[in-house]
């Protein structure tokens, strides 16, 4: 190619660019590639054949096939050379098929097949092996080697519900090794032995499931052959066709390659050019799908009648909704009416449900699970920057040189950014950990600090003080884009630093060493999570890491800002769309008449301009007898939301309770109706990940029989009710969308594209990696300072119930686990356990295993304990996957002041060995 | 190659080493570290369990079959063509288990062979005889041999005295690291490891990339059978060569030096420890020396036996705690080396010429030798020499008057020399004469000087054995990285044993694609360099082999 075949380039520009010659015709170079990224760029893939080599991982230099000969100069002395981890220098002479490479790769390939059995035709990655491919590219006829030691001989590792190898088809490319080193950073894998007798291990020579193996499937994935693989055989080639979709699980946003035949799911993988996550994925995301063809899934809607759920028809449920919501509507008033929207479901969905709510039934009374997780984020950072999502890309850890990770555990609960954190920190840049948890990467972290749990606003005060006291200000940032700061600072200095230590319980120094780091870095990136967000002072706390975010000037850039991990797959995009009772779609404040005249507009009936309940309040107005009639999709609040006796007191006292739901969940068991919903399998439209990127959803199969898209369920609701919606589909709606919610001007279904795009996307389609860059969405940043309050929780209760229980989630499980416990996930993980100190337990006289009676001021559960210095003296932890422990019959209904959201971290409690020695039987109901 | 595990070893730092506490656990528990240990290594550097059993699996003397080794014979090139091994393993088989016996490839005894190593000792020549003695710790027997220079004495006579190497430190400090670099690349000194790379680019990259840290690294893992000029120099010159670390350290800005010193050199090891010990009483090294701001220490890492550790990347996973695999370059160890920080590795003889260099001059020291090869080499004669020993030459001067003049020449005819190690050339007798001992006569004609060892290979020694044992030698310690090598080397060493086994007859056109696959396709100079010797075998002695050949190739 040249100029004037590569319209790229005029002669001029082209005669000035850096170019290196590929088997004698010149192309243009980039800075520090190598020679093989160079080559691929310009050439079919085949040309340079390879086997170490993977996208995602680093030249490794082992297979030698990518071998080229290399000239200095036209017709100079050639050199061969490994073109995977060869720079590329100009004027370099590449030649990439001489008789001497294609003989060397056909060589090496022999040697390969002299430890390989031949075995192609009945191996599961036939037609699918690059072994296989680069055979057949370099012309292998025969093995001319006499027939000698060899490692055919190996046993197959089946011992686990998702991983299999089988090393007698390995052929030491170590691409295993390095996806489990260099993408999960979980180090399961090495080989073992030198030489000829160097062969795979997992952990110190065990199967996989006796390994610390987290499942993730990055080194199936990563396998050229079949050596190492899953149950579900993702890279054999049997598929009818592949659907690309976004994860359903957490806010990371995951990319998915979804294999089907005959309409049911083959396997999952992760595509490489997901800029969300790069190749790699979680065990849930790739492995826990079966939960999809599970037989309890809900597959008919139901009315409840005499106490017992009978089948009914769509007609028949649709005609009893429309007529039961009429009348409570007629005789309470549409305020009697909630909705709970599901931040499983899809934008377009949250976006007709709030539409439902509102335009429909005419209240403000819409919530959705934010309200129970970042609802202090959103809240929090629109006061201090003006918008309440990540200022940043997950992109930017890759930029970054001081991560700060506050209240979260995203290598369990973000695991792919998790990940990425983790390879960051491996990499020697700084990692602040601040919570009561030893975490995975607490562990990793530079500085951990342990604060006692609540005190989030203690610890963060001491940083921000210390930032001031050790003169780490920027106040070029601060002078030119910021306010308030002169007071913020006045009450910062007067903070008692020794007190607000001994109240966290946490070392004053080590605080200090943390905050300097932080303040010192050139780009400082903070995430937080739930920790945060749970407490009476939430949006206090992302407040306070909003300020120090901008007292360090780590905001507007590469590789800073303030990033909440968003937990639900689409709880940015719930909340993007209206479902809040204070905002409607596209966080405009429904109390205003200009916003009350737009959407009446819009919707063509009459708006309601009355903030709604918050789900907390819900529960309150349904005791009170004020709330009549809730919809909820897809949110089990029995098994998740706190103080699970009050919730069903809640939903009890309700005249009518509509459920729309995969399976038969705590909740649903309440419901006077049962709406069978789709999953995200099934269904298409877009999810929100928790970096503002509005990414495609695409049905990979049908809705399973009996079942319909959430979407579609809601529509027919709303044209039942009287109100003219067209069928759902996901363009469509996205189309009305763009219209109404600001930041979605510019989205268009079929612009999307693979990787989905950042909001704000403007209206000529241009998106947004990096929030207030010049300058913040309200102009300047604010600075709030608030002292610590204990929480109620503690004062009320704290001396007759003197530990705290936290509680949190697992790898393996998503939230009620009403999927993933429906999946082999529940094999790897099988229950809640009771984190406690050894010295907790030892006074308590409990051991591993022993059931430990937990209670609280709201009641008592029985939980299986487990002795780790994981947790500090006083300190509880669990997680609440199981119904069969229902943690939240103990934890209490204090909230966040500010937004409401409950505070599931801080949980007065008392401890002892359990006088049961058995835990609630599955299925059985919690009344 | 793992950069993580790299970072995860270096932030415990070098007085917290994995690979030695991988090594103490080895020998608190018969000669491999207990699975506890292994588990608890990894918890507390925060790898995977398959990390430290990984690592421990890789090294000869870490591995789990090494367990209740309590002696081992010398299984080198040099013992094996002197004939020693058999009456060795037999004595040797009267006085312990046949489990209880391991082998090490090559303890540096090559001037005398019958080499064996017992309870951390080395003995050779007549020691075997002793057996029963020596085990019941009754004996200690230290072997001799000729130490002469043909002209300059760089590396040979008088080892520097502490007041010397004050001088020289004082004098370094003065002049400040500028002017010493200069005066290093003024000298034209090269690597004497082998590759012969000028150490001055290496100071100058490892000083000029920017980092918090920087390492200076010995490389004193004399793998190559029939070499113990390394083992001399740390043993007789140790103040030279910790000197030079030194100066090394003050150019680049390291604060530490690390001496990789390998399993089967427990003596130079402890003479070492104990010079660093006096260094260090008398200020020479630590914090801030002679009031300077130069702030330098030492670490000696002993090594666990693998050969590939003479390579410098596999050298530095080694150190880290890692497996020994070989990494690819770029990045160069100067730019991502120990720890992934900046780091310099050199040969022990290279690092012991820099006080010469500093004293003298770099032209002093560039006036010495010929051309490109600078300054002067030393040169291990084994027991085939009527004077064996370790000679210093000056680069130029003639392999022939080294053989007679210095060597005494030799006790039996012998057919050729294989000089520079195992990756070296076959030096036949008719070619003696054509050689002069520096990097450039070698390569021109065939051949490689590498690090100057010298192993006779009598008349009666057939060179398809030979061969089958330089296969074989590449088998064993291949790292297992790159696949030419890996199975390269294996099937390589099958043909010849087949082949002499007489159920095989080797397709010549086979051996040649073999040859060059290794040659052109490996990743280091292992694999690569094993064909040098062969080949030199194959055009030198071809008349050996052909009866090997399968037929239908001999017409070609």
């Amino acid at each position: 190619m040249n100029y004037s075949t590569d319209p790229t380039y005029s002669k001029e520009e082209w005669d000035k660019m850096p170019k290196a010659f590929i088997d004698g015709k010149p192309f243009v170079m980039e800075k520090g590639e190598t020679i093989l990224n160079f080559v691929r760029r310009f050439k079919e893939k085949g040309l340079v054949p390879t086997l170490c080599d993977a996208p995602n991982l680093e030249a490794f230099g082992s297979c030698r096939v990518c071998s080229v000969e290399v000239a200095l100069k036209e017709n100079g002395p050639t050199k061969t050379m490994a073109s995977c981890h060869t720079p590329l220098t100009e004027g370099m002479y590449i030649y990439t098929s001489t008789e001497a490479v294609k003989k060397l790769r056909k060589n090496i390939i022999e040697l390969v097949l002299t430890d390989h059995p031949l075995d192609c035709l009945t191996c599961e990655v036939n037609g699918n092996c690059e072994l296989q491919t680069v055979a057949a590219q370099v012309g292998i006829r025969d093995v001319r080697y006499p027939k000698g030691e060899n490692h055919q001989d190996c046993d197959k590792d089946l011992s686990h519900p998702y991983m299999t190898s089988d090393l007698s088809k390995c052929i030491n490319c170590y691409r295993c090794v390095r996806a489990c080193d260099e993408v999960q950073g979980q180090f399961v894998l090495s080989m073992a032995g030198r030489g000829f007798d160097a062969q795979i291990v997992k952990g110190d020579n065990v199967s996989f499931m006796e390994s610390d193996c987290v499942s993730c499937g990055a080194c199936a994935q990563a396998c050229p052959t079949s050596a190492i693989s899953d149950i579900y055989q993702s890279k054999a080639i049997v598929a009818e066709k592949t659907t690309r979709t976004v994860c359903t699980y957490c806010g990371v946003g995951c990319n998915l390659e979804v294999s089907t035949t005959s309409n049911k799911i083959l396997s999952i993988q992760a595509p490489y050019d997901a800029e969300a996550n790069a190749g790699h994925t979680c065990l849930k995301g790739r492995y826990a799908f079966e939960f999809y063809k599970h037989p309890e899934r809900l597959n008919a809607p139901m009315i409840k009648r005499n106490g017992e759920f009978e089948k009914v028809s769509w007609d028949e449920v649709y005609d009893y909704l429309a007529e039961k919501l009429t009348s409570i509507k007629n005789t309470n008033g549409p305020d009697a009416i909630a909705g709970i929207s599901s931040a499983r479901c899809t934008n377009e969905e949250n976006y007709l449900m709030q539409k439902f709510i509102r335009a429909v039934v005419g209240t403000n009374n819409i919530d959705g699970c934010a309200r129970v997780c970042h609802s202090p984020t959103a809240l929090g950072m629109q006061r201090t920057f003006g918008t309440g999502a990540a200022t940043n890309s997950i992109e930017d850890i890759d930029h970054t040189e001081c991560m700060m990770v506050i209240g979260a555990n995203p290598t369990a609960a973000h695991p792919v950014t998790g990940a990425k954190i983790k390879q960051r920190a491996l990499k020697g840049k700084t990692l602040i950990v601040i919570d009561p948890r030893k975490t995975e990467l607490a562990i990793l972290a530079d500085y951990h600090i342990a604060l006692r749990p609540g005190t989030n606003v203690a610890v963060l005060n001491m940083m921000l003080r210390f930032i001031i006291e050790e003169g780490l200000v920027d106040e070029n940032f601060v002078t030119n884009r910021t306010e308030g700061f002169e007071t913020f600072k006045e009450n910062l200095l007067k903070l008692d630093v020794d007190e607000m230590a001994r109240i966290a319980k946490v070392d004053k120094d080590l605080v200090r060493k943390a905050a300097i780091a932080y303040a010192k870095s050139s780009a400082a990136m903070s995430f937080h999570g739930l920790g945060v967000t749970e407490h009476s002072q939430g949006t206090f706390t992302v407040m306070q890491i909003a300020d120090l975010a901008m007292i360090t000037g780590n905001i507007g850039r590469k590789g800073v800002g303030v990033n909440p991990l968003r937990g639900q797959n689409n709880v940015q995009g719930a909340a993007d769309m209206g479902v809040q009772p204070h905002q409607g779609a596209g966080y405009l404040d429904i109390t205003k008449p200009d916003v009350i005249k737009k959407y009446e507009e819009f919707y063509g009936v009459a708006m309601p301009g009355e903030i709604g309940y918050k789900i907390p309040e819900m529960f309150e107005a349904a005791i009170e007898g004020k709330l009549k009639a809730m919809w909820i999709i897809g949110e089990d609040v029995v098994q998740t939301d706190p103080n699970t006796k009050k919730v069903i007191k809640a939903l009890n006292s309700l005249d009518l309770l509509v459920v729309q739901e995969l399976f038969m969940t705590e909740t649903a068991k309440h419901a006077d109706v049962i709406l069978p919903g789709a999953s995200f399998l099934e269904k298409s439209g877009t999810f929100t990940n928790g970096e503002r990127r509005v990414q495609r959803v695409q049905a990979a199969v049908d809705p399973i029989e009996g079942t319909k898209p959430d979407g579609q369920i809601i529509v027919d609701m709303m044209n039942k009710m009287g109100y003219a919606q067209p069928d759902y589909d996901a363009a469509t709606m996205l189309q009305e969308i763009a219209q109404i919610v600001p930041f979605f001007a510019g989205a268009k279904w079929e612009e999307l594209g693979d990787n989905g795009k950042q909001w704000p996307i403007l209206p000529d389609g241009t998106d947004t990696k990096i929030l207030h860059g010049e300058t913040f969405r309200r102009g300047l940043g604010k600075f709030y300072y608030f002292d610590f309050k204990e929480s109620a929780e503690i004062t009320s209760h704290g001396k007759e119930y003197p530990y705290i229980i936290t509680t949190n989630r697992d790898l393996e499980h998503y939230n009620c686990g009403a999927m993933t416990r429906r999946t082999k996930n529940v094999e790897i993980h099988t229950e809640d356990v009771l984190w406690i100190n050894p010295k907790d337990a030892e006074a308590k006289g409990i051991v591993n295993g022993d059931l430990v009676c937990v209670e609280s001021p709201r009641g008592k559960v029985d939980i299986k304990a487990f002795v780790t210095d994981g947790v500090n003296e006083g300190v509880l932890s669990t997680t609440f996957h199981f119904p069969e422990i229902m943690v939240n019959n103990i934890t209490s209904d204090i909230h966040d002041s500010e937004a409401k959201c409950p505070e599931y971290k801080v949980v007065s409690v008392n401890i002892r060995k359990a006088r049961k020695t058995h835990l609630r039987k599955e299925g059985e109901v919690v009344s | 190659m793992s950069k993580n595990l790299s970072n995860l070893s270096g932030r415990k730092g070098l007085q917290h080493n994995l690979y030695e506490l991988l090594g103490n656990s080895a020998e608190a528990n018969e000669g491999t570290p207990h699975p506890k240990d292994l588990k608890r290594l990894a918890e507390d550097f925060l790898m995977g369990r398959a990390n430290t059993f990984g690592a421990a699996s890789f090294y000869d003397f870490l591995k789990p079959e090494n367990k209740g080794k309590k002696v081992y014979y010398c299984n080198g090139s040099s013992c094996m063509t002197a004939g020693t091994q058999k009456k060795v393993l037999e004595k040797l088989k009267t006085n312990f288990k046949e489990e209880e016996i391991g082998h090490m490839c090559c303890l540096g005894r090559c001037h005398e062979n019958s080499s064996f190593h017992y309870d951390g000792k080395n003995y050779s020549g007549a020691s075997i005889n002793q057996i029963a003695e020596i085990k019941e710790q009754k004996t200690l027997l230290l072997d001799t041999y000729n130490v002469k220079s043909s002209g300059p004495q760089i590396l040979t006579g008088n080892d520097l005295t502490l007041e010397e190497v004050k001088t020289s430190l004082n004098e370094i400090l003065k002049k400040g690291r500028e002017k010493v670099l200069e005066e290093i690349k003024s000298s034209g000194l090269r690597g004497r490891g082998g590759a012969g790379f000028p150490i001055g680019f290496k100071l100058e990259s490892a000083k000029n990339t920017p980092s918090d840290s920087r390492f200076i690294v010995c490389n004193a893992d004399e793998g190559d059978p029939g070499a113990y000029s390394d083992r001399y120099l740390m043993e007789f010159q140790p103040n030279k060569l910790l000197l030079g670390m030194l100066i090394a350290g003050f150019v680049v800005g390291a604060e530490w030096g690390v001496l990789y010193i390998r399993y089967e050199y427990p003596e130079s090891l402890a003479i070492i420890n104990k010079t660093i010990e006096t260094l260090e009483k008398e200020r020479l090294i630590g914090e801030r020396i002679l009031d300077s701001d130069f702030t330098y220490f030492f670490k000696t890492i002993k090594a666990r036996g693998a050969y590939i550790c003479g390579e410098e990347t596999s050298l530095l996973s080694s150190i880290e705690g890692q497996r020994a695999e070989v990494r690819v370059r770029p990045p160069y160890p100067t730019q991502e080396g120990l720890f992934n920080k900046p780091t310099v590795v050199n040969n022990v003889e290279t690092l012991a010429c820099l006080p010469f260099v500093i004293s003298k001059g770099g032209e002093a020291y560039k006036a010495i030798g010929r051309g490109k090869s600078t300054g002067t080499k030393l040169i291990s004669l084994d027991g085939f020499f009527n004077n064996p020993g370790i000679y210093e030459v000056e680069m130029g001067t003639p392999l022939i008057e080294v053989i007679n003049n210095l060597g005494g020449g030799l006790k039996e005819p012998i057919k050729a020399m294989h000089i520079g190690g195992p990756l070296g050339g076959l030096v036949p007798k008719e070619k003696w004469t054509d050689l002069t001992v520096d990097f450039e006569s070698f390569s021109e004609n065939g051949f490689l000087l590498g690090h100057a060892s010298v192993v006779c290979i009598p008349m009666d020694f057939p060179l398809v054995k030979y061969v089958q044992h330089l296969f074989q030698f590449t088998s064993d310690e291949s790292c297992g990285k790159c696949f030419p090598c890996r199975l390269g080397s294996k099937r390589g060493a099958e043909m010849f044993e087949k082949a002499q086994a007489g159920n095989y007859a080797i397709d010549e056109e086979l051996l040649t694609d073999l040859l060059t696959t290794l040659e052109t396709g490996s990743l280091c100079a292992l694999g690569g360099g094993l064909p040098l010797p062969i080949k030199n075998a194959l055009q030198y002695f071809r008349t050996e082999f052909e009866p090997y050949f399968s037929k239908k190739h001999l017409a070609v």
